[in-house]
């Protein structure tokens, strides 16, 4: 049998007066969700965080005032605007996506890429300018200093996501509002028969 | 052979170097001795092709550096290596700091295969690598975490790792500043091994004594280009600057 990580809290929802199905795709549909959101969002914050650290463009501050305010950006904020956005008169009404699962990443990501890229520039920043200099001189190119710096950034970069995925995975209002509060649509399975 | 001609650099109103001219061969020991903050380590990174000076020429083998594309700039770039007067080791083994060098030469899926070879089942380090830890007195700390080296340790890894790949050029900035004089021997005969295999080897340095130990010709660094120049024994016996002399004797104090 393939290993399910849900089946050890199985014997918590006995009680609970739903079909352990429902529970049990509620549970997959948000551990989908915030980890497909995170991992697109480290995908995306890491090499931002780089550009920031290291590289000099017009602009920067306010991508740096923009991170910070949305560190502290209510959620249910960018639910809103999210679902502006989703909604058939938004700029991605033609996609279809609201209250689908995709509505709902795109609202974490918003949500999870601020302290994810926040985080990983403390990081980033913090790994000593004499290490990529080493690394220069070394004979590595521009890709090779970044790699290096990630890899001594290791451990701040970590907590960064894990910060991120918190941020996501804890998420209530943003997700109710564009995923909608019906039990279909969003892939969570329908009551019982 | 290295070849600056006319160099001159300045941060904002400061100028740091001044019309400095200097070559260097390979197999031979240059030092360049002045006190601190007169440029040294400038001269230093423009001598690595890190930094465009604001005037003057910089030549690798007969090539102008700074006019040749990036790709071609980084193949004469990879002929000079670097020593900082920090060790400034990356967070792992020993062995994958020294093989650095070597590693950012290969292409991309050799070096992703020796990635997957070294979480499988480890891979003993290139001959190059325990080489070159020959050199600096620690083959046998070749699989320890390089957090837990000495700080005499770590500079000497730091070394072995730029002579690891084989630069035909080496540069020295302040390399035993920081060091014991037990670990600075050891830095100085690496130096002077360096100097025997054909490296053209500069040692920045404020310790006139090491200068004299390993240099074959010595720049006196005084603030506005070099002083003086010339074969190691003249500079230090014969000083013909008068600045030369005073700052060789002592009188002359920053």
């Amino acid at each position: 049998m393939p290993f399910d990580p849900v089946a050890p809290l199985f014997p918590l929802f006995v009680d609970l007066p739903f079909e352990q199905g429902y529970v049990r795709s509620i549970i997959y549909v948000s551990l989908y969700v915030s980890v497909i959101a995170v991992a697109l969002s480290t995908l995306f914050s890491i090499p931002v965080a780089l550009l920031m650290g290291f590289a000099e463009f017009p602009g920067k501050q306010f991508v740096k005032s923009v991170i910070n305010t949305g560190m502290g950006f209510p959620s249910v904020v960018v639910g809103l605007l999210v679902l502006f956005a989703v909604s058939n008169q938004g700029p991605l009404g033609a996609m279809n996506l609201i209250f689908t699962k995709e509505a709902m990443i795109i609202s974490q990501f918003v949500l999870a890429t601020p302290p994810i890229t926040a985080i990983s520039l403390a990081a980033i920043t913090g790994v000593d300018e004499s290490v990529r200099d080493a690394a220069r001189a070394l004979g590595g190119t521009r890709l090779d200093v970044a790699l290096v710096v990630i890899k001594e950034a290791r451990y701040g970069i970590a907590t960064a996501v894990l910060a991120g995925f918190g941020r996501a995975i804890s998420e209530v209002g943003s997700v109710l509002i564009v995923g909608g509060t019906s039990r279909a649509p969003t892939g969570s399975r329908k009551r019982g028969p | 052979m290295i070849r600056l001609s006319n160099v001159s650099q300045s941060y904002g109103e400061e100028q740091v170097v001044d019309d400095v001219s200097l070559s260097v061969q390979p197999g031979e020991v240059v030092g360049i001795i002045g006190p601190s903050g007169v440029g040294k380590t400038t001269l230093l990174r423009i001598l690595a092709l890190f930094l465009d000076p604001d005037e003057g020429r910089v030549e690798l083998d007969g090539k102008a550096v700074w006019g040749v594309d990036e790709d071609e700039r980084l193949a004469l770039r990879r002929q000079v290596g670097m020593v900082f007067q920090e060790a400034s080791l990356f967070d792992a083994s020993v062995a994958r700091n020294v093989e650095y060098g070597l590693r950012v030469r290969q292409g991309w899926d050799e070096r992703l295969r020796d990635q997957l070879r070294g979480l499988v089942g480890g891979t003993e380090p290139a001959a190059a690598v325990e080489d070159a830890l020959e050199i600096v007195g620690l083959r046998d700390k070749v699989d320890q975490p390089a957090d837990s080296l000495s700080g005499g340790e770590a500079q000497r890894v730091s070394f072995a790792r730029a002579l690891a790949y084989e630069p035909d050029y080496l540069l020295l900035d302040e390399p035993t500043s920081d060091l014991d004089p037990r670990n600075t021997g050891l830095i100085e005969d690496a130096v002077a091994e360096a100097r025997d295999r054909g490296i053209g080897v500069v040692v920045a340095t404020h310790d006139m004594h090491q200068a004299e130990r390993v240099a074959d010709r010595v720049g006196v660094l005084l603030g506005d280009g070099f002083t003086e120049i010339g074969p190691t024994e003249r500079i230090f016996e014969h000083p013909t600057d008068e600045r030369t002399r005073k700052f060789i004797s002592g009188e002359l104090v920053y």
